[in-house]
């Protein structure tokens, strides 16, 4: 594939680049601004806006009543208010709405609103929420084998709960949108939003306006990792209807401290578990309940517990199992997508149950992990029936267990911490295999709109969003390739539901498979055409020789009939002929995802296009007087398929992992017994910094490895490197281990704060 | 006394003056960050969290040292308030790249964050650049440390930071780059302004803003506004905390007071200004003082050092500020200046209860003295849950003197975060008088300790974590004396 350079790269060091709240807007710009409730779960008896309506330089006070469409922004389900009306069901609710000239005013304004709540009691943790049975839907349950049978039939068993947390998404661009009302019922929308085409949607419908007035552009998001999947909509609708009340364009930028204090995050999750296996650790049976926090409404929930359940075999052959999901209702904001969806979660549950197999059997987990992986010729159907194609896990194993020295390096940590007693020691491998594809099947599609000038320059539009993942440069590079000409003659334009209606969210990690498939579907068409001149001009150009269509490529800028090839045509020279021919210039493109189903009933079908695949290795030395742990090596060893951009790979899958370690190991969400949150600033919650990465961080994409039938035989990257961070958990929990001489099982949940290491050092000290 | 109301500055080569009484939109309590977004062409500096967490508004600023030279420093355009850069030269994002023939010409250090890969989404980028910048200026081949150090103060969701080591690596070479091309233009300009500056006196309509260069006027403003409140780095009374205060406001500056800038020693006595920023105290200390050192790496980002001063850590009495615990392990003392006199206080008397101290409203805390110590063992400790750029979950700063025979003849066992203010664990220090320093006594101890303290429950650890942690600590202290 042609190599092109990020194409934001240039204006990111420079500082050109342009995100919603770097606008240039005219001087009427309002400052809008989220009156949101303090308290969980209240009543709201009484309110009086008249004081803060009057003062000076305050456009507007909204409140529910003032809505003109439906109050309702809910994504799936139609159960969040755009602004609450008689209750309130979360400390973070947007009660309010403030357009005012300046910030000052329009905090001003805030005080001077009255309002009288009666509370009422609140479920604010998990717990509770188990405890009073607070379900959101019905549980969803896959199954496979007879669970019961043979957890009886299994030599050992081991039952426990697990628990991993919640995380800030931290996206360095706080929730942002810009809106411009325009004439008669036209709105322009700039949102920080991974979703545009629901964007139009919600605030279509809060406005009570058709789609075709509501206009959403995206140039780029400043990060998202999911945060900004659904919760961008709301902050759209917000500025919406703040702009149609004014006549004036608004902007609502949030502060860090509102962020974190409104909006959703990761699922925490509470499972229980009762594993069977034998002598050598097999696992034979599992039987697994998870049940997460889903905040205040649904949300993504339903899809985001899919695929906990759809994760909780991870890379392992489970012949006999039995997960159970359940999704409670807490009054907390409702927590969303986050990279991975779930699938860390699941991920971790099973994580863990091998990690106790392999202590209690007093072998190597990675031994463990490695006798329970999906086979290539049998034991290779998973517990939702999706069989395993193109497993490389063995290749990646054996590659990674010799390029990590693994084997080694457990002796060397033995004989470490067998000579030190406060310092000690830990290595973990642990895979990663991750389905690609929406789990709601209708989801994977994607259009795009390519636009050729006259003067052969190209325009791309498509439907998915640039948020650092360098989805637009790969994109480029897809048309660079399919055109054959330089990239420089290319612009992959802003998203725009002008140009490309009705998409899906990108998340889902099928960014550019999705959208790189419709680009190319769109170039083929405008190619079908332009080879039908182009054959005219060449064999004008070549009498003696026979020209075939089917032989005529685009290359290097020019277009000729790979058997001849010096008989050519530049590509701006067939594309001024084209339009002197009147042959249409611009394209539309379609992709969906084949051959995908699942059937939600018998909890049964093919949910993913394919897998992604990898593992990693890490080692890491605590100390267990502090609790102060370093990442001393990583090596990671990751299926891209045939990479779109190398370094965009790697970048991903470093990112990713050190988010997933951020989540493993110092992130940790706290809130008080009356649902406050604690940690919400950066002053208390600690996303990870240069100096958290590992001393020696080896990342490497496996070599020779296709994937036949996506774009460019590549695979997805977004999310699946989050979970090589479980290498970086466990090896700290082998180290913990250490202390006991690995005989006694340390509690050791996600995140592993210097807490927690601290207290679990001193459980297993207790133990002994 | 002449004042002046206006402050002037170096921005894009050019003096820039601002009166405050003719800016509508602008107050002494205006963040630089604020000032710079207000102007169009300069949309690249961004806010991430506006508290000195993220460093996305990094900007560098550059400042006539005394080598007739410029020395740069990278810190949070977030923390700054405006007046607070009068006389130097404001470097942003936007100044870093050139043109020539409508070609734009990347600055080494840019060229590299493009090369190696090491920008995504880009929001944090102009941040890291400016930090990567700050480097390239003060280091010539720096090492990872250094490196690490160097961008301890910027978060980054996207990339995981490998990439950005090699970028460091790759680009600080020592080279010319236009700032050094610049570099006598500019320093005339700095000059300029300097020369001219009278102590500043900005009043608008709910903000009075004070500042001098030198001790004694300070005093007399001191004396005068009485209810002012003092500001040096701003750093912890940060912008945001302080537009929120009570109107009408006073501050009083003293970050340019040139007097109280200084680290010297005699036999007896290390004396630290008062005014030394903690990146240039942890300097000296690197060679003079380890104990501190220790902490000062640990101690905020290297934004945060570049503008946050002892004495305001000092002057804070927060019960978790991280130097306090070290400074009684010292047994430092506090020199306190006023314009009828000055008079000197140990650090123990000095931190009176939560947040309070025994300053008195005419006086300035002059400087620091440390006495020298040689047989004696002092070694400090922080922990946080994130080693760089968090504020400590506890701290402790133990000095013991044993005699030949390994018997305590002299301890301090200082512990930050585990009560409203630094305290003594008096019990346990009581105990292991004159006892031999060994495992048996150590881990007895222990026992003491852990109910010395009524540490509470927060948003950093639960309290039995910091409970354990305190004898885990002097367990830790006792492994390494022990070596």
């Amino acid at each position: 594939m042609n190599k092109v350079q990020d194409n934001n790269a240039i204006k990111h060091v420079t500082g050109e680049s342009v995100y919603v709240n770097d606008i240039g807007v005219n001087d009427r710009l309002l400052y809008g601004k989220i009156v949101y409730s303090r308290l969980p779960h209240a009543i709201i008896k009484s309110y009086d806006l008249s004081k803060a309506r009057s003062l000076q330089g305050v456009h507007t006070v909204l409140c529910s009543k003032d809505i003109t469409g439906k109050n309702q922004m809910g994504p799936v389900v139609q159960d969040e208010p755009c602004l609450a009306e008689r209750e309130v069901n979360f400390a973070g609710q947007a009660i309010f709405l403030i357009a005012a000239e300046n910030e000052e005013t329009a905090k001003k304004a805030e005080d001077l609103i009255e309002i009288e709540f009666e509370e009422l009691e609140s479920i604010t943790d998990l717990k509770t929420a188990i405890q009073k049975d607070n379900l959101l839907f019905e549980p969803q349950k896959i199954e496979t084998g007879n669970v019961k049978n043979a957890l009886k039939n299994s030599k050992h068993h081991l039952s426990g709960n697990f628990f991993t947390g919640a995380q800030e998404h931290w996206y360095l661009e706080t929730q942002s949108c810009l809106v411009i009302p325009g004439e008669g019922k036209e709105i322009k929308i700039f949102s920080s939003t991974q979703h545009p085409s629901e964007t139009q949607s919600i605030v279509a419908g809060v406005l009570g306006v058709n789609k075709n007035e509501v206009e959403v552009e995206v140039r780029r998001l400043g990060g998202a990792f999911g945060g900004k999947e659904t919760q961008g909509n709301h902050y759209a609708a917000w500025s919406a209807l703040l702009a149609n009340a004014t006549d004036s364009p608004v902007k609502i930028h949030l502060s860090r401290n509102d962020d974190q204090l409104t909006t959703g995050k990761r699922h925490p999750f509470l499972s229980n578990y009762i594993v069977g296996f034998d002598d050598n650790g097999i696992i034979n049976a599992l039987d697994v309940e998870m049940n997460c926090d889903a905040g205040s409404s649904n949300d993504l929930t339903y899809a985001i517990l899919a695929r906990a359940l759809f994760h909780i075999d991870n890379s392992y052959f489970i012949p006999n199992l039995k997960v159970i999901g359940k999704a409670y209702k807490t009054n907390l904001p409702s927590n969303t997508a986050f990279r991975g969806f779930g699938g860390p979660q699941g991920m971790a549950v099973i994580e863990n149950i091998i990690d106790s197999i392999a202590r209690y059997l007093q072998l190597d987990a990675t031994e463990i992990r490695y006798r329970n992986f999906y086979q290539i010729n049998k034991n290779n159907i998973t517990h939702y029936g999706q069989k395993i194609e193109n497993n490389r896990l063995f290749k990646i194993y054996d590659e990674i267990i010799e390029s990590s020295n693994y084997f080694e390096r457990r002796k060397q940590i033995t004989e470490f911490n067998s000579k030190n007693e406060f310092f000690k020691k830990g290595i973990a491998l642990t895979p990663v295999k991750f389905g690609i594809s929406f789990t709601t099947s209708f989801l994977n599609q994607a259009g795009a709109l390519v636009h050729i000038y006259k003067d052969g320059t190209v325009q791309v539009n498509h439907g998915g969003i640039e948020m650092g993942q360098g989805l637009n440069t790969k994109i480029l590079g897809i048309a660079s390739d399919e055109f054959g000409i330089n990239s420089d003659d290319i612009k992959v334009t802003s998203t725009n539901t002008s140009k490309v209606p009705n998409t899906s969210a990108t998340a889902a990690s099928s960014g550019s498979d999705l959208n790189g498939m419709a680009v190319k579907n769109a170039i083929d068409k405008l190619k079908k055409r332009l080879v039908e001149i182009a054959y005219k001009s060449i064999q004008k150009k070549s009498k003696e020789n026979k020209i075939s269509k089917k032989d005529i490529i685009f290359k290097n800028d020019y277009v000729f009939d790979k058997n001849f090839n010096d008989i050519k045509i530049s590509f701006k020279e067939l594309i001024n002929t084209s339009y002197l021919n009147q042959i249409s210039l611009s394209a539309t493109g379609f992709y969906s995802t084949p051959g995908i189903h699942f059937d939600k009933k018998k909890a049964k079908g093919k949910p993913f296009y394919y897998f992604a695949f990898g593992m990693s290795v890490s080692e890491v030395q605590i100390d267990t007087l502090t609790g102060a742990h370093k990442i001393l090596r990583t090596d990671i060893l990751h299926d891209a398929g045939n990479p779109l951009n190398e370094e965009i790979d790697i970048g991903q899958i470093e990112g990713g992992f050190i988010q997933g370690v951020g989540w493993c190991t110092t992130e940790e969400i706290k809130w008080d017994k009356n649902g406050k949150l604690l940690t919400f600033s950066p002053d208390t919650y600690k996303i990870p910094l240069i100096t958290d990465i590992p001393k020696d961080f080896r990342v490497k994409l496996l070599k020779d490895a296709p994937n036949i039938n996506v774009i460019k035989k590549s695979k997805a990257v977004g999310e699946p490197p989050f979970m090589h961070c479980f290498s970086v958990w466990l090896a700290i929990k082998d180290a913990i281990s250490s202390v006991g001489d690995h005989k006694i099982e340390p509690e050791l949940s996600i995140p592993a704060t210097n807490e927690k290491i601290v207290m679990a050092v001193e459980k297993v000290k207790e133990d002994l | 006394m002449k004042n002046q109301s206006n402050i002037a500055f170096i921005l894009d080569d050019k003096i820039v003056t601002i009166d405050f009484s003719e800016e509508k939109n602008l107050k002494p309590t205006t963040s630089v960050l604020e000032y710079i977004r207000l102007l169009p062409t300069k949309k690249g500096v961004k806010e991430g969290c506006g508290q000195g967490d993220c460093g996305a508004c990094t900007i560098v600023l550059g400042e006539l040292n005394n080598e007739n030279d410029i020395s740069y420093k990278a810190v949070n355009s977030c923390l700054l308030l405006l007046p607070m850069i009068h006389g130097k030269q404001l470097i942003t994002i936007e100044n870093l790249a050139t043109k020539k023939d409508n070609n734009i010409i990347l600055h080494p250090v840019q060229q590299a964050v493009v090369d190696t890969n090491s920008s995504q989404c880009g929001y944090c980028t102009p941040g890291m650049v400016m930090s990567l910048f700050a480097l390239f200026k003060n280091y010539k081949n720096p090492s990872r440390e250094i490196i690490e150090d160097a961008l301890s103060g910027n978060l980054c969701r996207c990339t995981g930071y490998q990439p950005l080591i090699e970028t460091a690596q790759n680009s600080c070479k020592g080279q010319k780059d236009t700032f050094e091309k610049n570099k006598n233009q500019t320093i005339n300009l700095l000059k300029k302004i300097n020369q001219k500056t009278k102590t500043i006196s900005i009043h608008t309509e709910d903000v009075h803003y004070f500042r001098s260069t030198n001790l004694f006027d300070t005093l007399q403003i001191r004396k005068e506004n009485p209810d002012a409140i003092l500001l040096s780095g701003g750093t912890d009374s940060s912008h945001k905390k302080i537009s929120e205060k009570h109107k009408p406001l006073k501050i009083i500056d003293i970050s340019s007071i040139d007097d109280i800038q200084y680290f010297t020693e005699d036999n007896n006595n290390f004396y630290i200004g008062n005014g030394l920023n903690l990146e240039k105290l942890r300097t000296f200390a690197a060679s003079k003082l380890p104990v501190l050192e220790n902490i000062l790496k640990v101690f905020g980002s290297l934004q945060i050092r570049n503008l946050a001063t002892i004495g305001g850590n000092i002057g804070g009495a927060s019960p978790i500020g991280d130097l306090i615990p070290v400074l009684f392990a010292l047994k430092a003392k506090i020199k306190l200046q006023s314009n009828s006199g000055k008079r000197i206080t140990e650090i123990k008397d000095f931190i009176k209860s939560y947040r309070k101290t025994d300053i008195k409203t005419d006086e300035i805390i002059e400087s620091i003295i440390i006495p020298k110590s040689d047989k004696n063992i002092i070694k400090s400790y922080k922990i946080s849950k994130r080693k760089n750029l968090d504020i400590s979950t506890l701290s402790g700063a133990f000095n013991i003197l044993l005699d030949d025979k390994s018997f305590v003849k002299e301890i301090i066992l200082a512990f930050g975060g585990m009560a409203e203010i630094t305290k003594r664990a008096s019990k346990t220090e009581d105990f292991l008088l004159k006892k031999k320093w060994e495992r048996r006594n150590i881990y007895k101890a222990v026992e003491i300790l852990k109910n010395e303290f009524e540490p509470i429950s927060d948003a950093r650890s639960n309290k039995e974590f910091r409970r354990i942690a305190t004898g885990n600590l002097l367990i830790k202290f006792w492994s390494e004396t022990n070596e």
